[in-house]
């Protein structure tokens, strides 16, 4: 660190450019990344926090011409948006509650069991990922219509399923096998019933890969538009499609930003988390690796 | 993972039950995605090979034949390919070097230059259509501080297949740069040093040592954005040209305007056919990676 003395002022600006000078020299690339990402990734969404905010944004000032919170009434007040929001989140909940249910008994026997084709059939989950997304959605989808399951809720909540169940099958199942086997055994060994050893053991060790993966897949499947989109219309809307039609009808910008400021608070929460997810290495799980 | 064998007539009763117990558990998740993923792509590939005449069902290809004298069929599909190939090569010129430098980086800058790579991660894809609309599009964000610093005749990307590239490209990077640093996490140190020690420059090092170890992530990476971009609808939809379409665009078109199914099906079973190397591509290379790391 530099240590200025008032006297020495001028001193302490070469020093400070010279030293600035050489990082920049040795860590080039480093600032470069900096500024580029900073414009490229945060430019974007500082127009869209800044609209959600203002009343007139008039070309070409930088920031809002006038700021305030008039148009959050109007856009709660729509009858659409009032309704969507509180159905997605439902939606979203219901998806996620299923898929554990349905999955999180399955990765523990893909950890903990032997069985023939264990690893085929873990692998099998891959297959998820191996088509091309809105393809396998569209093949699902002529089957739906032949069921009459488009525009209904089940439709969406089967089609959702779908994307939950490589994340919610591989995180915990590393985390089953992650779990030191002579704990429980240790456990087991002074009388402890096999259902204890499982809730006061085993659970609390794999807790923060389950929920992390719960987290993970409410959050991914309240943003799921696409499969929402396609089997969803015209009776199912969810937050993210109802997007689409406010995107495309441009009419007043503060609805578009102020939707996409309060659908991001659900990611905002990933983001307090991040540090964890990303050290877990469970962010890249979803990709199957 | 234990080496146990389970011939049938080794079995114990005890390991029967346990084994039985096991499937009883992993069939609900397996039964899902047989009747989600396989069955719809089956039937969909066995639909569009069949033609009905009169209630007689035969095979025929004549869908397909449809699909390819089609001009804008034939355009959409093209126009896909175009932008497969120059997002992948974009992704792969914009991470590479990133991922590079926080591999071998330190210190806060790294860690911010990491942050902000990472940070689409939290932007989910409508969010981020919206947002760069608001960025690029005319008298957006970006014309606004173009024109602070006095640079005029900025031309939209918005509604044009650029567009297209850079939403793809946004969302695609943390994934991209998050496997590919895993990988150079997996280079020795010491391997480069020593082969700085007996001359070797910086662009045989990359090509002899890190490329080499580096195969399966890019492999990954390459896979997973080639099918996320085939597959892709929002960012197309939103940001993209009504024409050319890329096929995400053409199939809900199809399928939700024009109310074709059919037509639709056809369509989706081609991404399939050109896809499903590029899966299979992807399957075998996280299944090697993953029963390498069981065996560890």
């Amino acid at each position: 660190m530099t240590t200025a003395q008032p006297t020495l002022a001028s001193d302490f600006w070469s020093r400070t450019r010279h030293s600035f000078l050489a990082t920049v020299k040795r860590d080039g690339f480093g600032w470069l990344a900096l500024v580029v990402l900073a414009m490229v990734i945060l430019g974007p969404l500082y127009s869209v926090v800044l609209w959600a905010f203002a009343e007139r944004w008039q070309y070409p000032s930088l920031v809002p011409t006038q700021f305030g919170l008039s148009f959050w009434e109007k856009t709660f007040s729509r009858a659409d948006i009032a309704e969507a929001l509180p159905f997605s989140i439902v939606l979203s909940l219901t998806v996620t509650a299923l898929s554990a249910l349905i999955c999180l008994p399955a990765s523990y026997a893909f950890a903990r069991m032997r069985f023939r084709g264990r690893q085929v059939l873990l692998l099998s989950f891959l297959a998820t990922n191996a088509f091309p997304r809105f393809g396998l959605y569209v093949s699902i989808a002529v089957i739906f219509f032949r069921l009459n399951l488009i525009g209904t809720v089940p439709g969406v909540i089967l089609i959702q399923l779908v994307n939950t169940l490589l994340l919610m099958i591989w995180i915990p199942t590393s985390a089953f096998q992650g779990v030191d086997r002579s704990l429980e055994e240790a456990a087991l060994d002074v009388g402890a019933s096999p259902l204890r050893v499982f809730i006061q053991i085993t659970l609390p060790m794999v807790m923060p890969a389950l929920s992390a993966a719960l987290l993970l897949t409410f959050v991914n499947t309240f943003y799921e538009a696409q499969g929402a989109l396609l089997v969803g219309l015209p009776r199912v809307v969810t937050m993210p499609v109802l997007m689409y039609s406010l995107i495309n009808s441009q009419l007043v910008v503060q609805y578009g930003a102020i939707i996409s400021f309060v659908l991001w608070m659900p990611s905002l929460l990933l983001l307090l988390v991040a540090q964890r997810l990303l050290r877990g290495g469970y962010l890249t799980a979803g990709f199957g690796v | 993972m234990t080496t146990q064998t389970l011939s049938p007539k080794t079995d114990s009763p005890r390991q029967w039950r346990q084994a039985a117990f096991a499937y009883l558990l992993v069939a609900p998740p397996l039964l899902l995605m047989l009747l989600l993923i396989f069955i719809p792509a089956l039937q969909s590939i066995a639909r569009t090979l069949t033609v009905d005449v009169d209630g007689q069902v035969g095979f025929s290809f004549s869908r397909y034949v449809a699909f390819f004298q089609d001009r804008i069929s034939v355009s959409n599909l093209m126009f896909t390919f175009q932008v497969v190939f120059l997002t992948l090569a974009t992704i792969f010129v914009v991470c590479f070097p990133l991922a590079l430098y926080l591999r071998f980086a330190q210190g806060r800058l790294a860690a911010a230059v990491q942050i902000l790579a990472l940070f689409p991660l939290f932007v989910p894809g409508i969010i981020l259509c919206y947002a760069l609309i608001r960025f690029l599009g005319t008298r957006g964000t970006l014309e606004t501080i173009l024109n602070v610093v006095g640079v005029s005749g900025y031309r939209t990307p918005y509604l044009k297949p650029e567009a297209i590239i850079i939403g793809l490209v946004w969302e695609s990077i943390p994934f991209t740069v998050l496997v590919l640093t895993a990988g150079l996490r997996q280079v020795n140190d010491s391997l480069i040093e020593s082969a700085r020690d007996v001359g070797a420059n910086d662009w045989t090092i990359f090509r002899r040592i890190i490329l080499p170890l580096i195969m399966r992530p890019v492999l990954i990476a390459f896979s997973l954005n080639f099918l996320g971009i085939f597959g892709a609808y929002t960012v197309p939809y939103l940001l993209g040209p009504a024409a050319p379409q890329m096929m995400g665009v053409f199939m809900q078109q199809t399928f939700g305007q024009y109310r074709r199914p059919d037509d639709a099906e056809t369509q989706a079973v081609i991404t399939f056919i050109i896809c499903s190397l590029v899966g299979l591509l992807y399957v075998r290379t996280v299944a090697k990676q993953r029963i390498q790391q069981e065996n560890e």
